[in-house]
């Protein structure tokens, strides 16, 4: 049964090789690593800008947060984008010109904040008592978001594509008079997939995160990765055997990109909270990875009981459907 | 007439066109049931104060510069201000004024707003010496949604590309792409029929999205009814090229993926990052589908839409690759 087993995997591995599992993973990488080192680390939302039309140098006031320019037009236009506070003091009457925002809460806050930048009146401090920065939040973020979309989109892709392989070449139906236990045929995919789901999350993390954080939090990152992604290997296990053909499979693929894993980046990303949001499942798993990037508290052993718990079930619920597969097959 | 009849009832079958063109009408029915609160607390200051712990005068404050929620604790309050994904600033009162609390992980404009608000609170009474201008919004303040809606629009028109691109590719996978070649169909007759059955699905899903999810001013009607024909004659192109190199279904799918994404992501990423008058601007409407996504996004801001310039990228792409098309054709027909 070992070597059955050894020559297994070897078989599953040469077939990820061959469908070019990897090469779209280390893209991938590379893409997602590109993206948060040249894009995602530098946004950013800078103070809302005060500008000064004042021939007369009427206000002796400078700040960085004001630009001073020289004609009303140049003011107008500089106002136009519905965030910058503009002052005219060209006239006899001093006058506060900006556009609205539409909120106005915000267009509230623009004008005592403009009044206070041309008074002087803005010093201050505030007690900071988070440990990030702006910087390593941005990037704990979005690695933990990648990493949940890679894991259970594009893992979960890989996997059927690979069956569906199998399966237009009859390898199911020898599977059927191999004298290998059938588990087998499950475990050594679920293994491979898994392995190769770790040696990228630990990649993406040390990449983007950097040698001494990426160490901090790999071990709670790699516990809720391994998860994540049996739970994706199984379900894409089930749908590859129990949906005729691929195009069904990318049928049901387009609609868990956009109606399962939209919703949880949305609400992870923004801050939104809908009420339903209880009911996704994957919203826990992913609060959870965010978490583990965070080095917050872990989720309690009623989460974990869950997820080994859905584990056995999909994995007993894939042994049969090979089963009957098999069945049908031979 | 009847080929193209034959040709809908065909892609009707399909439940891969089924759902390219559905699925845009889905996600605008979702983006319509978003409430625009949920979109507008976004993007509003978020206070948070802990419950009867601040006179109520600094909280009418608050409440006039800001979102503000409640907690029972300070722990509560501190634990809502450390989480990444909000931009929470802590209010707490000291003294006669108050105090701020931040993560520190926040974005630059929150972290100043912190640092000058017990300033700024202590100053609230002082008199107004101003007149003050305040023009209308440009826009009802649906930034995200609008950005969303303009989004699952350029993928309706887009989408088109699946209708015709399945057929063709279906048609060779059953032969019928063999059958076709001894047919006394004319070339122009079978081309027309494919690129018609792309219009017409990518313009249906189009209207039918833009119908749920968009409210069209009257002069705004006919540039947008443009912009979506010519998008949807442009993706029916762009079919044809799919159908013409993909011999799988697989492969088919594969290529479609690729075009949305390079049809929807540079558009977007131009339109956020890149200065409206830089050259790189410019380069991007090389793409047919960033002329399709500047337009809409003036047409849902109520911007008048640059007619010569929207229109004439568009029909100087339509006509080259339906040039570049034509040659394919004559070449591949040469050869066999």
């Amino acid at each position: 049964m070992w070597r059955g087993c050894v020559h297994l995997l070897r078989k599953d591995f040469k077939l990820m090789l061959s469908s070019k599992f990897f090469l779209l993973a280390i893209i991938s990488l590379v893409l997602y690593s590109c993206y948060i080192n040249f894009v995602y680390v530098h946004l950013d939302q800078e103070m809302i800008p005060v500008y000064l039309y004042d021939p007369q140098r009427q206000v002796a006031v400078d700040s960085e947060y004001m630009t001073r320019l020289d004609s009303r037009v140049a003011l107008e236009t500089a106002c136009a984008d519905s965030y910058a506070v503009g002052f005219d003091f060209s006239g006899a009457e001093s006058e506060l010109y900006m556009r609205a925002s539409g909120l106005d809460t915000t267009d509230h806050y623009r004008m005592i904040w403009g009044e206070a930048v041309l008074s002087g009146q803005m010093d201050g401090q505030t007690n900071i008592i988070g440990s990030n920065n702006k910087e390593m939040k941005n990037r704990r973020e979005i690695t933990a978001e990648f990493l949940f979309f890679e894991l259970t989109a594009v893992g979960f892709l890989g996997l059927a594509s690979m069956l569906f392989k199998e399966k237009q070449m009859g390898v199911m139906r020898v599977h059927g008079i191999l004298p290998i236990p059938r588990g087998l045929f499950i475990f050594s995919k679920l293994m491979l997939l898994l392995l190769s789901d770790l040696v990228f999350t630990i990649l993406l993390t040390l990449i983007n995160l950097g040698v001494p954080t990426a160490l901090d939090v790999l071990p709670g990152v790699l516990l809720q990765a391994s998860l994540l992604s049996m739970m994706m290997t199984l379900i894409g296990f089930l749908c590859a055997i129990w949906l005729q053909d691929f195009k069904g499979f990318s049928l049901f693929y387009l609609v868990l990109a956009v109606f399962v894993t939209t919703p949880v980046f949305l609400a992870g990303q923004t801050g939104i909270s809908w009420d339903w949001m209880v009911y996704h499942p994957m919203h826990y798993v992913f609060t959870a990875m965010k978490a583990a990037f965070f080095s917050a508290t872990p989720e309690g052993v009623p989460y974990y009981l869950c997820c080994l718990g859905t584990i056995l079930l999909l994995a007993l619920l894939s042994y049969r459907a090979l089963n009957r597969e098999l069945t049908r097959e031979g | 007439m009847t080929g193209l009849k034959y040709q809908l009832k065909n892609s009707r079958r399909d439940k891969m066109c089924m759902l390219a063109f559905i699925l845009p009408v889905l996600v605008g029915i979702a983006i319509h049931l978003l409430s625009g609160v949920s979109f507008q607390a976004m993007e509003e200051t978020a206070f948070g104060i802990i419950e009867n712990n601040m006179s109520d005068d600094a909280v009418k404050w608050l409440r006039s510069n800001g979102a503000v929620s409640e907690f029972d604790t300070r722990a509560a309050l501190e634990a809502a201000v450390n989480d990444p994904s909000t931009q929470m600033i802590g209010v707490l009162p000291a003294g006669e004024g108050i105090q701020t609390i931040i993560s520190g992980d926040e974005l630059e404009v929150n972290q100043v707003i912190a640092e000058t608000l017990p300033e700024l609170y202590n100053n609230r009474n002082a008199a107004l010496t101003f007149s003050s201008t305040i023009l209308s919004p440009t826009t009802d303040n649906e930034g995200l949604k609008s950005l969303l809606i303009a989004m699952t629009l350029v993928t309706a028109m887009f989408m088109g590309c699946t209708f015709n691109a399945m057929n063709i590719i279906g048609e060779k996978e059953e032969g019928i792409g063999l059958v076709n070649q001894i047919l006394p169909v004319s070339m122009v007759a079978f081309v027309s029929q494919k690129i018609l059955l792309g219009f017409l699905g990518g313009t249906a899903s189009s209207l039918m999205t833009a119908m749920i999810c968009m409210k069209i001013a009257r002069e705004q009607l006919a540039p947008f009814l443009l912009i979506v024909l010519l998008s949807a004659y442009i993706s029916a192109l762009a079919g044809l090229f799919i159908g013409h190199y993909a011999n799988e279904l697989m492969v088919g799918i594969g290529y479609i993926k690729i075009v949305m994404v390079i049809f929807l992501a540079p558009p977007i990423f131009f339109y956020l990052t890149v200065p409206h008058d830089s050259f790189i601007f410019r380069l991007s409407y090389l793409l047919p589908s960033s002329a399709t996504f500047y337009g809409m996004m003036d047409v849902l801001n109520g911007r008048r839409v640059d007619m010569i310039l929207t229109m004439g990228i568009l029909l100087i792409h339509a006509v080259f690759w339906s040039l570049a098309y034509g040659c394919i054709r004559k070449i591949r027909q040469t050869d066999v």
